[in-house]
């Protein structure tokens, strides 16, 4: 059984799962020298200045880190990020400003940006996880993607803990490849095995059901129903696609909400599920990323923290 | 693990199949030439490895997609699978994704949309496929995607992987290293005193995994992967840190069950950087210690060029096709190796004669990613 034992979220208005499941869309700018201190953040893009603020919050929560230390062993962390846009920016002005200046235009500063990477190499070295460290850049559905490829290193034993963060940040450049706003935010989760949590003492956030990656919508949702018999009592999709398919329960959709979350979304779905999870919701929450004109759809629940318990009685 | 590999693909500089590009490396032919898709007044570095398809001169978007498809195309057929993938993941590593196309757009107005960013829509478009993952890696990208795809068939979740690696250069990154390489190298010169930094070439490669315990499937048997190593040094953005590099290759000892000794072949990250090769070959004689002269050691970065994420699966073919042949490429450009080398038997001059049957590949990367990989041959 894998858990969800830490979330956190650095989106525009709202600081932890409980406010994001409450709130009904972003107020202001997150401001990562309020959350991060100025010290070291001038040359770092602004993806992986969200993803940190993200990463500090999400590892706290979780307790992994704790006066300055490591509470773990950091070999055994690995570090997951799903970005698409985040380095976009600086890899579209550098090509530009190479052919309005050539290269003595350009600053050596934006060089580890230029590796879409770099979010997640500055998280690892924030907090020194030496574990597997990946970038997911798999469009629509990369958020979902992610927490399913997150419990794959903890199923094959590669890590005893996987920090995942969702991060899509907002500029000119990605606003005009998208054709519109993007959230400028993001969202982190920490998942281990309920035996891992258990040993450390860790509050269970969620346990982590089933997924399924389809070509389409009504295959993904209908394998899902397969394995989870148990009734939504919420979902998060897109759009109102999945409606017919999943009657019933309440929908969130949080790229109207927040605008596009495209890497993020999976993610930022999952926090909120667990806010909601934590204010009332009592049965199991369904997530749908993707749609059917994309290159496929992901979907996965996530079920209430008492399923642990009933699975520790059991045992 | 002893997972079969029974097909494989590679486009590079040196050739547009695995087979073409083998036989150049064994003739020592190297891809470098004058840029062709990159405007030469900016430059100080003109030169690169780059395949050349871009017969009308100007730069097109979407290159980094067609040397792809035409990979997996490649090790699909050769692994008897055809072109209908819908059933069968495919996970590709990537450092660059398709952001040369990003800069197209951005920069003179190129048709491009977010949705090609990543692969999947390509692949899902000529193969059918479902289940693909774009993972941008950095330099180890491929050979991290190599451990995911051997994941997934030692927990059962897929009878057959295709694992992908692919990158066309962009203009952001060969410029930011030009900007700090006013006397940019004329070749790329792995562990030799004289290195004077690496050299960027547009690459793909590709390779079928099958379950172990199924049926032999048909295609053909190159080998068998034995395990992949995966660790982060959590140092610094670029460069590299012997500690976790040798825990990679510790790693991968650990879950083949073999020890550094038994390895008869050694393909190296190699990039020609002055800190990159003192690393890897200082954390290479770390963990070989008394057996650093047992195995050859060779790499592929003077005659392909860096192919990014595509670099460590492009050497894990030329490996399997080097235990399939009993020929080795050799390391071009090395006239006089660091020090730190003394006693590693480098594959100098040309192709060495060898039997092999087991290897070790290396692939490091951008954000202290270290990815080492053990292969069998059939």
């Amino acid at each position: 059984m894998i858990t969800v034992t830490g979330v956190g979220v650095a989106m525009p208005g709202v600081e932890s799962a409980a406010e994001l499941a409450a709130a009904s869309g972003p107020q202001g700018t997150v401001d990562p020298k309020e959350i991060l201190g100025k010290k070291g953040l001038r040359y770092k893009d602004r993806a992986t200045q969200l993803g940190l603020c993200a990463a500090l919050r999400t590892v706290t929560d979780a307790g992994l880190h704790a006066d300055g230390e490591l509470t773990v062993e950091g070999t055994r962390v690995a570090v997951l990020v799903s970005t698409n846009l985040g380095n976009v920016d600086t890899v579209c002005r550098v090509a530009k400003t190479i052919s309005e200046e050539g290269t003595y235009g350009v600053s050596p500063m934006d060089t580890p940006n230029a590796s879409s990477n770099i979010t997640a190499s500055e998280i690892a070295i924030k907090y020194g996880f030496k574990g597997p460290n990946l970038t997911l850049c798999n469009g629509p559905t990369s958020g979902l993607d992610a927490v399913r490829w997150a419990t794959a290193l903890l199923r094959a034993d590669r890590a005893d803990q996987v920090v995942v963060v969702g991060v899509e940040p907002d500029n000119e450049i990605v606003r005009s490849l998208v054709g519109g706003p993007v959230a400028d935010g993001a969202a982190g989760l920490v998942l281990e095995r309920a035996e891992s949590a258990r040993e450390r003492g860790s509050k269970v956030r969620a346990v982590i059901g089933a997924h399924t990656r389809s070509s389409d919508l009504a295959t993904g949702v209908g394998e899902l129903a397969e394995t989870e018999t148990e009734k939504p009592a919420a979902f998060f999709a897109p759009g109102t696609a999945a409606d017919e398919l999943i009657p019933g329960p309440p929908r969130h959709d949080l790229a109207a909400a927040w605008g596009e979350l495209s890497g993020a979304l999976g993610i930022v779905q999952c926090a909120a599920a667990v806010g909601a999870l934590e204010s009332g919701t009592d049965g199991p929450v369904w997530l749908v990323a993707g749609s059917d004109s994309d290159d496929g759809v992901a979907t996965l629940v996530l079920h209430h923290p008492s399923r642990a318990d009933v699975e520790l009685v059991a045992h | 693990m002893r997972l079969p590999i029974t097909g494989v693909g590679a486009v590079a500089s040196i050739g547009r199949d695995a087979d073409e590009v083998f036989s150049s490396l064994c003739a020592g032919r190297s891809g470098l030439g004058p840029m062709r898709g990159f405007d030469h007044q900016h430059y100080n570095g003109r030169q690169l490895f780059e395949v050349d398809n871009r017969p009308e001169g100007a730069d097109r978007t979407l290159r980094a997609t067609g040397f792809l498809l035409d990979a997996v195309g490649q090790a699909a057929a050769d692994a008897g699978l055809g072109e209908d993938l819908s059933g069968i993941p495919v996970l590709v590593g990537t450092g660059l994704r398709e952001l040369r196309s990003a800069e197209l757009w951005w920069r003179d107005g190129a048709d491009f949309s977010a949705d090609q960013l990543h692969f999947g829509t390509a692949l899902r478009e000529r193969f059918g496929t479902s289940d693909s993952l774009t993972i941008s890696n950095a330099c180890s990208a491929s050979l991290y995607t190599l451990a995911l795809g051997a994941d997934m068939l030692t927990m059962g979740e897929a009878d057959t992987v295709i694992v992908a690696g692919v990158d066309a250069i962009t203009e952001s990154m060969h410029g930011l290293a030009d900007r700090v390489q006013p006397n940019p190298p004329e070749s790329l010169r792995t562990l030799d005193v004289n290195r004077r930094g690496t050299i960027l070439g547009d690459g793909a490669a590709a390779v079928v995994l099958r379950r172990e315990d199924l049926q032999w499937p048909g295609g053909r048997l190159w080998g068998r992967l034995r395990a992949v190593g995966m660790t982060c040094d959590a140092k610094h953005p670029t460069a590299p840190d012997q500690e976790q590099v040798a825990e990679a290759m510790r790693q991968a000892h650990r879950h083949a069950g073999t020890s550094p000794g038994d390895m008869d072949l050694v393909l190296l990250h190699g990039t020609g950087t002055p800190l990159n090769d003192l690393v890897e070959i200082s954390a290479y004689g770390e963990v070989f210690g008394e057996d650093a002269g047992v195995p050859l050691v060779t790499g592929i970065k003077p005659m392909t060029g860096h192919t990014s994420g595509s670099a460590g699966l492009l050497s894990l073919v030329v490996t399997l096709q080097a235990m399939a042949t009993g020929k080795v490429p050799p390391l071009v450009n090395l006239d006089e190796p660091i020090e730190e080398a003394a006693g590693v038997r480098l594959v100098r001059g040309q192709e060495a004669k060898h039997e092999a049957s087991l290897a070790q590949v290396h692939g490091f990367g951008f954000g202290g990613i270290n990815a080492v990989a053990i292969v069998e041959g059939a």
